[in-house]
């Protein structure tokens, strides 16, 4: 929560408001409080100008006359109890809460002036006096200051960092492949900079990205013809042909066509970070199916459905079978098994297996064994076995078996 | 097969390679076809224009368009069968193909042979089905060079007829509508049940070697019904 930008801006605001106001507060009161002495000074000089508490109401009456007379205000004198000693040029009543109970209520009318004289007795006026007003004033003010600013700000800080907010999800949406993703400009200040940038880099990207599937639709498409008038020109040439060269022909156009495939995968997978195309797949049934592409390929296991791309688990269990078949030996065995929530993929053959320290770079892209018999392919199959794999949240590893032969076990999430 | 109008056999082919054009047209040649080619798009809407052809066989990549928009155009004033060769293989293509009207697809570089099976599929279709009726109610199964169609109970393999009791027919048809999915004996038995009582005196395996004999190319190493040893059987998905 606290990692939270906007309450970091905001709580630093608040931090600072309140310190601020403590510094006036302290200053005040380190200069003594200017005001409230003021007061205090001008209502010992005003005590001094009417008859004593002591004095007879008459005479307090007279002075508080007097007094009113000089600067033409109304005046009104009470006791520290609120009751009445006298009034000049107008009575001024009592603040409601002081007011004798019981009987009808004055109209109260908020004096200009409102002294504290040091003996108790309170003096009313509707002319000002002095620095007036009740010291706590600037207290509340401040406090009702800090809380205005404080609550006014809260809106402005959210509204700031929620366009940065609004970017941060942009760049996210296209962190995650949707390339279509920008953001609306706002204003014209940094945010709003920053906005342009994402949205012009979010442009050449897609570019990018677009010019690359071009490329790689267009480099499927010429490399394919090529083996398409191949095919055609030894199916028109069939009677001229023995049926033994024409057999390894047709296999020589199908492992050009497998690696032109399997180059142009593994260049989309490593690229670009497409959604797949998902659907139920019936794991052991494609097993079945690219088994029964070898002669003497030994399935086992039970059915089962896993959400996954046919195309990428078919290329898969593929790569898988044919590197058993180009570097081990016959009969390679695959078992489909179902461990809690994943399912286990094994294929091992009745060749010498991979050596331990081999298990991990055997999936590198172009990595070859050494002492391998052969160059076929292009050393890409095993590392877009795991490739694919980990597209379906899934792991492609090497183990080994008991009796020292090696194992790859590829686990997919159900 | 049935009586071809006389343009029937004439095919346009829209192919921008001309080796390969050239060679296609000898093919088609060698099977009985008349082929006309063009090598850009405009060019083959030009000669759709005048001249009646039976079926296009359309280039995905043309020079100056797409063969998504020849088709799209095309179909704007024409129901002609349209075959669409293409290089990408995904899923994605295949329903733009056929969305925007194809009537096939086939990826290269293709079988020779199953080019020639699908055309004849087509154009068999549509003398089956002439224009006007509905043609979604009838249900084609194809399956490479395999092509099973439900509502005449008949099966062809490269464009001929195989010989299937309609047991044998009916569980092959069960297995098709489930390909790429693993079917016990006993789900098996349950999708044709009730239809023949031919089961009872022959078990499921006989029928299948049956079905293998006639559809398989190999009968001792099948590719497209499969068994797995202690589950059942599977119809392969992706089929030459």
């Amino acid at each position: 929560m606290i990692s939270r930008l906007y309450i970091r801006f905001y709580l630093t605001l608040l931090g600072s408001l309140a310190l601020f106001a403590f510094a006036v507060v302290a200053l005040w009161h380190r200069a003594g409080g200017p005001m409230e002495q003021a007061d205090a000074n001008l209502a010992v000089l005003v005590q001094n100008q009417l008859a004593p508490l002591s004095a007879p109401a008459s005479a307090q009456q007279a002075t508080l006359e007097k007094m009113a007379a000089t600067i033409h205000a109304r005046m009104t004198l009470y006791r520290a109890d609120w009751s009445l000693i006298g009034s000049a040029g107008g009575f001024m009543a009592p603040p409601p809460s002081h007011q004798p109970p019981g009987e009808m209520s004055m109209h109260f009318e908020r004096p200009q002036s409102y002294l504290r004289l040091p003996d108790g007795r309170r003096l009313l006026s509707d002319k000002p006096l002095g620095a007036s007003r009740p010291y706590t004033l600037l207290h509340t003010l401040l406090a009702l200051l800090t809380v205005g600013i404080g609550i006014a700000a809260y809106p402005l800080v959210r509204y700031i960092t929620r366009r940065l907010e609004r970017l941060q999800r942009g760049v996210e949406s296209l962190g995650a492949g949707e390339l279509g993703a920008r953001v609306a400009v706002e204003g014209k200040d940094e945010v709003a900079r920053l906005a342009q940038s994402f949205n012009r880099a979010a442009d050449q990207i897609e570019q990018l990205v677009g010019a690359h599937k071009t490329l790689l639709a267009n480099a499927s498409h010429e490399l394919r013809t090529p083996l398409a008038r191949i095919r055609l020109a030894l199916e028109l040439s069939m009677h001229q042909l023995d049926p033994k060269r024409k057999a390894g022909l047709e296999q020589d156009i199908a492992e050009l066509d497998y690696l032109i495939d399997e180059i142009l995968l593994a260049s989309r997978l490593g690229a670009v970070r497409e959604s797949m195309e998902l659907e139920e797949v019936d794991l052991l049934a494609l097993a079945a199916e690219e088994c029964a592409r070898y002669d003497d390929a030994v399935l086992n296991g039970v059915p089962l459905t896993l959400q996954g791309d046919p195309r990428l688990l078919r290329r898969l269990l593929r790569n898988l079978l044919e590197n058993a078949h180009r570097h081990g030996a016959a009969p390679a065995y695959v078992r489909v098994k179902r461990d809690a929530a994943m399912a286990t993929l094994t294929v091992w053959d009745s060749g010498p297996g991979i050596p331990p320290e081999e298990f991990e770079r055997v999936f590198e892209p172009f990595y070859r064994r050494r002492g391998a018999r052969d160059n076929l392919g292009a050393g890409l199959g095993l590392a877009l076995v795991r490739q694919i794999a980990q597209r379906h949240g899934g792991e492609a590893r090497c183990a080994a078996l008991p009796d020292g032969r090696s194992s790859f076990v590829i686990t997919l999430p159900l | 097969m049935q009586r071809m109008s006389a343009h029937v056999d004439h095919i346009l082919l829209v192919e921008d390679d001309p080796r390969l054009a050239e060679m296609l047209t000898e093919y088609l040649a060698q099977a009985g076809f008349r082929v006309s080619a063009a090598d850009h798009g405009a060019a083959a809407l030009e000669q759709l224009a005048v001249t009646p052809f039976g079926a296009v066989v359309l280039d995905l990549m043309l020079p100056d368009m797409d063969g998504l928009d020849v088709c799209r155009q095309l179909r704007t004033r024409s129901d002609i069968p349209v075959l669409m060769l293409t290089a990408r293989g995904d899923a994605v293509d295949r329903i733009v193909g056929l969305e925007i009207g194809a009537d096939d697809y086939l990826p290269k570089p293709f079988e020779p042979r199953e080019l020639l099976a699908r055309l004849r599929a087509i154009l068999r279709r549509r003398v089956d089905a002439p224009r006007g009726e509905d043609k979604g109610d009838a249900e084609v199964l194809r399956f490479g060079r395999l092509e099973i169609d439900a509502g005449a109970h008949s099966v062809r393999l490269d464009g001929a007829l195989c010989d299937l009791t309609s047991y044998q027919f009916d569980l092959l048809l069960a297995l098709a509508r489930n390909a790429g999915r693993v079917l016990s004996r006993d789900q098996l038995m349950e999708l044709v049940k009730g239809e023949q009582l031919e089961a009872f005196d022959r078990s499921i395996d006989v029928h299948m070697s049956r079905i293998r004999a006639a559809v398989e190319d190999d009968p001792k190493k099948p590719r497209r019904i499969i068994t797995i040893r202690g589950a059942g059987y599977v119809f392969a998905k992706a089929q030459q």
